[in-house]
């Protein structure tokens, strides 16, 4: 869809009053990040796809009480998925699951498709660590990261203000830093 | 003096730790199978529209009513060919 042709107000009030094809437009434009979260914090392809489809379903649920007082429609959307995600953690852990496989390999975006899927050892040892972190961290690295956010649009998601989620970031390098001197672990400059 | 460059190289290492993260944390291209499976799926009867369908009273009566109608039905039919079969032996 051309960006310029897209009008997230009138999307957004078409798709309140119930117009499918509105909230078609709004599943296009999210399906990705939102899949990417939900991946990241689950750790394989089955319950990401699982959890990705019940954010959108909640949200075709739900979209007639969403009001945009300034809070953007994305960050809504990424709290319906931070709910999701926690309440399987929350089953998973009831449940006394397995603990999950390392996160499968997926193309990253703009890689090209015969790259070799390989991550190194070091990404691997950081990732376990991040998944260890708790989960308002792990939902900080991961808005930063991989949806680029700036601070101000992340606190918006997490209910903190641009202050407070640049003070958890720091405490979060902080973390992850003494956990890698821990395991001597030894990130060489890139 | 050591103390500072000790504080120094691990700054350095903050640089260096965010941009692993930024190498590992990367936007990832989901598989296209799974999002043409999304996009089946949330044209799908949510559980919510099965649960108001469940809950609507009117519909419920007339099922429960039909139920209950064709029950007795099979019981009378039965009870005649019972009463029937007995007068004849």
């Amino acid at each position: 869809m051309p960006e310029l042709e897209y009008n997230e107000e009138e999307v957004l009030a078409l798709a309140s009053q119930g117009d499918r094809d509105a909230f078609g437009q709004l599943y296009e434009r999210y399906v990705e990040r939102i899949f990417n979260y939900v991946y990241y914090r689950t750790g394989n392809l089955h319950d990401a796809e699982d959890l990705t489809a019940r954010v959108f379903q909640r949200a075709m649920n739900h979209i007639k009480n969403y009001t945009d007082r300034g809070v953007p429609f994305s960050a809504w959307l990424y709290r319906i998925a931070h709910n999701l995600v926690a309440n399987w953690h929350r089953d998973r852990s009831r449940k006394q699951e397995i603990p999950l496989d390392d996160l499968p390999i997926l193309p990253a975006k703009g890689d090209h498709p015969e790259k070799n899927l390989v991550r190194s050892q070091e990404q691997d040892a950081l990732l376990k660590m991040i998944r260890k972190l708790p989960p308002e961290r792990q939902n900080l690295l991961i808005l930063k990261f991989v949806e680029n956010m700036s601070n101000a649009e992340i606190g918006a998601i997490m209910k903190r203000s641009e202050g407070a989620v640049k003070s958890l970031y720091h405490r979060t390098l902080l973390a992850l830093r003494d956990q890698l001197e821990d395991q001597n672990l030894n990130l060489e400059g890139e | 003096m050591a103390k500072r460059k000790m504080d120094l190289t691990r700054e350095e290492n903050l640089d260096v730790l965010e941009a692993h993260l930024a190498g590992t944390l990367k936007p990832l291209t989901p598989p296209s199978d799974i999002v043409q499976r999304l996009r089946g799926r949330i044209q799908m009867p949510t559980r919510r529209e099965i649960t108001l369908r469940l809950t609507d009273w009117r519909r419920m009566f007339f099922v429960l009513g039909g139920v209950l109608s064709g029950m007795l039905l099979l019981v009378t039919l039965a009870r005649a060919f019972y009463y029937l079969a007995g007068r004849k032996g």
